[in-house]
């Protein structure tokens, strides 16, 4: 796949070599958008508003990385989605006791920690590091997804994130302190083999 | 506890972002300082945990269509023209086809003077402009040609007993008219009833250029439509001719 021509192709309006560009990214793309706000149909919309979104401002992509260019996208329509669930919050329907009265002060609205039904639904590496990524302030989360997740590098962080070089770096190992500290209460439940390794440094 | 400093180079040094001489700098902490070893293998462990994370496939293509990103076929040149074409024509319609249908019902005394004036000159009053204009125009004319006509058997008439009036004119209608009701013959009275019959003809004559007095014409209404559906169907068929070809 000659990636240069097809987004020259597409900057003229040719729609299916970004077709063809979409074909090849659109797992990456789907699966950060999955990692940020942790709901796959919510991920879908994302990931479809960003390819369109895209479509529409390529011809403001001046070269470099082309898929930090396309996870920067997608990052700004998870964010907005964020956003757009943080204005308008769901509120849960107040539980109701056995003789159909509504609870006045429901346990799960007191303690805020998950409660063993959750962390034995938890009880799978998947569902644990979602759980810790969705812990993490949205800004970490986003540099967490697209450094260790989606493997780029600094600078194609920093490209994605519009952000300077020395603030990824901050925001990244803050974001792995949590996420170790996160992933310690899950050590238990999960299986051995995928208990917190040691890697080797380098 | 390490300041946050030394985590945030710990994890650049993970990622082999530091520089060669930091990098050496801090292998050499590293082997000393067994807290910092330990803080590098927690952010190594976290670092490893996520890239174990496996990779969502996207449950369905996200290729885009045209109508998602708005795209439309592109139409000729003259597309722009036949459309402005169409819609002034559209308008001008309208507005034609409207002001002649409501005219009528904003000037009752248009057609009200009409007839009294027809009938004698006498009412009238509301009538001003084109209508008693036409009115005066048209009335002598009628009169004198009915007058001429319905002196004419008149003149006939008397013409044999008296040996008189070889040629009737208009100006001796009026005198032959008088005659012959003194004389109260059957002609007079068929004559009178003709001129009764040129009297509705004159009317007919006067209320005629009121009915088509429309401040359009109707033609160019009918050309104003004319050219507004064609275009409509003109523009109709360079869309789908584009869209065919598109495709």
């Amino acid at each position: 796949m000659d990636e240069t021509a097809l987004i020259t192709s597409a900057q003229q309006g040719d729609l299916n070599a970004f077709n063809t560009l979409i074909l090849h990214y659109q797992d990456a793309v789907f699966n950060t958008a999955v990692r940020i706000l942790g709901d796959e149909d919510m991920a879908q919309d994302a990931a479809q508003e960003a390819f369109i979104s895209a479509f529409q401002s390529i011809k403001s992509f001046r070269g470099g990385s082309f898929k930090a260019w396309i996870l920067r996208t997608v990052t700004n329509a998870c964010l907005d989605e964020l956003r757009r669930q943080k204005r308008r919050p769901t509120t849960p329907l107040e539980p109701e006791t056995s003789d159909g009265e509504e609870m006045d002060s429901p346990k799960w609205l007191a303690d805020k920690s998950m409660t063993p039904a959750q962390k034995a639904e938890a009880d799978e590496l998947e569902h644990a590091i979602q759980h810790c990524l969705n812990a993490l302030p949205t800004e970490f989360r986003t540099v967490v997804v697209l450094a260790d997740v989606q493997g780029l590098d600094y600078t194609e962080v920093a490209v994605a994130e519009r952000v300077p070089l020395g603030t990824i770096k901050s925001r990244l190992a803050r974001a792995r302190v949590r996420l170790r500290e996160c992933l310690r209460s899950f050590e238990e439940l999960l299986p051995s083999s995928f208990r917190l390794e040691e890697e080797n440094a380098r | 506890m390490k300041n946050f400093r030394d985590i945030e180079n710990l994890s650049a040094y993970l990622d082999g972002q530091l520089s060669a001489s930091d990098a050496a700098q801090m292998e050499a902490r590293l082997k000393s300082d067994p807290e910092l070893e330990s803080a590098l293998r927690d952010l190594s462990a976290a670092r490893g945990i996520l890239r174990k994370l496996p990779a969502r496939k996207a449950p369905r293509n996200f290729t885009l269509t045209r109508n998602m990103v708005g795209l439309k076929p592109p139409l000729p040149g003259s597309y722009p023209l036949f459309r402005f074409a169409t819609v002034f024509a559209t308008i001008l319609f309208m507005c034609s086809f409207t002001a002649n249908t409501v005219t009528p019902f904003f000037s009752f005394g248009f057609g009200g003077a009409a007839a009294p004036a027809a009938y004698g000159g006498m009412g009238g009053g509301g009538c001003d402009g084109p209508c008693e204009e036409a009115a005066m125009e048209e009335a002598p004319a009628a009169t004198e040609e009915a007058l001429m006509q319905a002196a004419e058997p008149a003149a006939t008439e008397e013409a044999a007993p008296m040996d008189a009036a070889p040629v009737a004119t208009a100006e001796s209608a009026p005198m032959a008219t008088e005659t012959t009701r003194i004389a109260e013959t059957p002609a007079t009275k068929e004559g009178e009833s003709e001129a009764a019959t040129q009297d509705q003809a004159v009317e007919t004559v006067n209320q005629a250029p009121v009915e088509e007095e429309a401040p359009v014409p109707f033609t160019w209404t009918l050309l104003f439509l004319f050219i507004s559906i064609a275009g409509t169907v003109i523009l109709w068929i360079m869309r789908q001719t584009a869209k065919r070809k598109w495709r």
